[in-house]
């Protein structure tokens, strides 16, 4: 007993310090892969207030870029409502339509703290729960897509982007139609890659990526990036295609939230499937 | 001015530094200003240990809570402060260290400054990016994250000294 006690005076500055630092590493790997709470975050009531204020005196620094960004989409828009168009065939429009049922929603918000230069990036915006804002909603702007909500609280929720370590969107190559994974390998904020696509076939560069829509987060189709190059793969038959994101994260401040309606009925069809080892989740 | 009131001066000055001006910074090549140690470093020379990493720990907690690293910051402050006592004694004046100075780049001398600092700052650098990165095969973007790291928020930190302490009476 008397050399436990000589131990554990002797030693007893290490065992604080490697009682203190498992105790952060441990808050680390935790909230990395599943945050039970926000009150660690900037989701938090606190520091989302202080980040807001913060905000507020900061985004006028891009407040030129994004209005004509802004206006640009409003353009390409305005083309698109009916006033604009001629009617080819007339009397079609119905207002009880049965044909297209609606089955995304979108929501404004507003990057109010972001990063790109860590390992995992992630945005913090200014929407909630009251909002109806749920973990794993997909995020995106009117470039393309920025990510998933991870976490939520009553005024605001933090993004997981697309700069993370273990994002995996499922992404297609769009005019040959071939489907992978988006990653990102921590280098560059404006190139990502895609894993899991076969090398028999040539891919021309430029080609558009888009959103395979698998998982119900995006729509089918929505714009990520263009391929940049393809990398072979040592020891396998794969490319490694790297992706020019059509999204600068640096400056980016308005955002868009999805609102799939008929998610949970995918689920819950999906869910029918029997377990399989393996199985690929996002 | 008293040493507790000082030190909570500056202790609050660097949380609102790095949460709101330098967590904004970005720019490129991974470099990512820290300038938290400081804190650690300029504590007095007496400061006892356990202090230092009860210290270490909240000014990381409360770091981690506005950059979303949920226990990183604390983690390589807390390695920073338990290395403190162990860097300042072998690069300490044989007959102790004068209880009235600070251990500042004004106090001690360039020289002293230099590697002390600069050991302190190298392991709490590498300690941040080696958890944050995690992979042994990612090893030479550790290694070029944290040297660009370190040599832009050494600079800083020098900076910051100007603004932070008062030039001291002795000498």
């Amino acid at each position: 007993m008397r050399n436990f006690l000589a131990f554990f005076r002797r030693f007893r500055v290490f065992l604080f310090f490697a009682f203190l630092q498992i105790f952060a590493l441990s808050l680390y790997v935790r909230y990395l892969s599943f945050p039970k709470n926000q009150y660690l975050t900037t989701a938090s009531i606190v520091t989302g207030k202080l980040l807001e204020v913060e905000n507020d005196v900061t985004k006028h620094f891009n407040l030129s870029k994004n209005n004509s960004a802004l206006q640009f989409e409003n353009i390409k828009l305005r083309t698109k409502i009916p006033q604009s168009l001629y009617q080819v065939g007339r009397n079609t429009y119905k207002i009880e339509d049965t044909v297209y049922e609606q089955q995304y929603e979108y929501m404004p918000a507003t990057v109010i703290n972001s990063s790109v230069t860590r390992r995992n990036n992630y945005f913090t915006i200014n929407v909630g729960s009251k909002q109806g804002i749920k973990r794993e909603m997909g995020v995106f702007s009117d470039k393309g897509v920025v990510g998933v909500i991870h976490n939520v609280s009553k005024h605001f929720a933090v993004v997981k982007t697309v700069l993370t370590k273990d994002i995996n969107i499922d992404v297609t190559i769009e005019p040959i139609g071939l489907f992978g994974f988006l990653k990102w390998n921590g280098h560059d904020p404006q190139k990502g890659s895609i894993t899991g696509i076969s090398n028999d076939l040539k891919i021309k560069r430029w080609s558009r990526v888009v959103t395979k829509g698998g998982s119900g987060i995006f729509p089918k189709g929505m714009p990520v990036g263009k391929v940049y190059e393809t990398l072979p793969v040592e020891g396998e038959p794969l490319w490694d295609v790297v992706v020019k994101f059509s999204e600068n994260f640096r400056t980016l401040q308005r955002v868009y939230i999805i609102k799939n309606l008929l998610l949970d009925e995918q689920k819950a069809l999906e869910r029918q499937i029997p377990p399989d080892e393996e199985e690929e989740d996002l | 001015m008293n040493v507790v009131v000082k030190n909570s001066i500056r202790f609050f000055l660097i949380v609102l530094l790095q949460a709101f001006v330098f967590n904004q910074i970005e720019i490129g090549f991974g470099i990512h200003l820290m300038v938290q140690p400081l804190f650690i470093m300029l504590l007095p020379f007496e400061t006892g240990v356990f202090t230092l990493m009860i210290l270490g720990f909240t000014l990381g907690l409360i770091l981690d809570i506005f950059s979303n690293t949920y226990g990183l910051q604390a983690s390589s402050l807390l390695i920073m402060a338990y290395m403190r006592p162990i860097v300042f004694k072998f690069y300490g004046p044989r007959e102790g260290y004068d209880p009235l100075k600070e251990p500042s780049v004004f106090d001690m001398g360039s020289r002293w400054f230099l590697f002390v600092f600069g050991y302190l700052i190298l392991i709490h650098h590498f300690w941040y990016f080696l958890v944050e990165i995690f992979r042994f095969d990612e090893f030479l973007l550790i290694l070029q994250k944290t040297i660009f790291s370190v040599i832009i928020s050494y600079l800083l930190c020098i900076v910051l000294q100007t603004f932070l302490i008062k030039k001291s009476k002795a000498k």
